[in-house]
């Protein structure tokens, strides 16, 4: 009788220890994708190279906040450099996918011409065209 | 000894003093050499791969040739020795151009920087201290120091010599 109960006792105990792994097991998988998904990310002092229309740019800032997949934001003082520019400015949004990257913030930018200075761009970058908004100066190299 | 101490000092004074000469002088050179510039009140776009800007609003642009103002500005340049180097530049609307004692006024104009020929249309005017011509078509030469005022009437075509030292 004993025996048989300690049997039962076991079994139900192996059943029930199944059972909260299964859960475990389900519980771990559904939401770790999720929550890695949309997880914020920043990094502090960063600096990194992004391949574009444009060929290899460098890219680096104060602070880069990953929005999403897609999306990183250059908090603070932040540059991108490549073969035809080097754009300083504040506060940068870049967009991987559409290969855009703007700012409202002041921004100076050197090229082969000379330096410019404006209030702020958006660099389409799929499309070789950077826009510079409000008023505009461009010193031209001798 | 003294006299030899004084002219040491006097010497050493009389060389500070042309050393500041001399870094005035390179400031105001350096000035007088100003630098080319595009301005723009609005906006400046950089196409890179048509190899142009595009200013506008309130536009100002400098080189050491001329002054020239106007609503809209089209720049294109090429890539010499990798440097960028404007080539033609248009300018577009209530354009005015500035060149020595010279002031051009047109509604459109373009600039070529091989020959140096500056063509303005629309209602145009040439102003000198001397007179002021009028016309819808001028071409300045700048290097031969020639205009050409058009009229709309082809047979009453200007054309006027500006001797450097003209003073009627």
């Amino acid at each position: 009788m004993i025996n048989y109960l300690n049997r039962k006792i076991i079994n139900l105990l192996i059943i029930i220890i199944f059972g909260f792994q299964c859960y475990i097991y389900y519980s771990n998988q559904k939401p770790l994708t999720e929550n890695f998904s949309k997880k914020k990310i920043t990094v502090e002092n960063f600096s990194s190279i992004v391949l574009s229309n444009s060929g290899i740019t460098k890219i680096g800032s104060e602070k880069l906040n990953k929005v999403d997949d897609n999306n990183i934001y250059l908090e603070g003082q932040s540059y991108l450099e490549n073969k035809e520019y080097k754009i300083y400015g504040k506060n940068i949004s870049i967009n991987l996918l559409k290969e855009v990257s703007n700012s409202n913030d002041p921004v100076e930018v050197i090229n082969k011409m000379g330096l410019l200075k404006a209030q702020g761009f958006k660099n389409l970058d799929y499309d070789s065209k950077i826009f510079f908004e409000g008023e505009v100066e461009f010193v031209i190299n001798k | 000894m003294i006299v030899k101490y004084f002219l040491k000092v006097r010497w050493s004074l009389l060389l500070i003093n042309k050393l500041i000469y001399f870094i005035i002088y390179l400031f105001f050179f350096s000035n007088l050499n100003a630098e080319s510039y595009v301005r723009a009140g609005e906006s400046l776009i950089w196409d890179s791969e048509n190899k142009n800007y595009t200013a506008n609003g309130d536009v100002e642009f400098k080189n050491d040739r001329f002054i020239a103002f106007a609503d809209k500005m089209i720049a294109n340049y090429v890539v010499e020795e990798n440097e960028e180097v404007f080539t033609i530049i248009e300018l577009f609307d209530n354009v005015v151009i500035e060149f020595k004692d010279e002031l051009f006024k047109g509604n459109y104009a373009i600039y070529t920087r091989n020959d140096n020929i500056i063509k303005l249309t629309g209602e145009v005017s040439i102003e000198s201290p001397t007179r002021i011509l009028t016309g819808n078509e001028l071409i300045a030469d700048i290097d031969n120091n020639k205009r050409i005022l058009n009229s709309a009437n082809n047979e009453s075509t200007v054309e006027v010599l500006l001797e450097n030292n003209a003073n009627d």
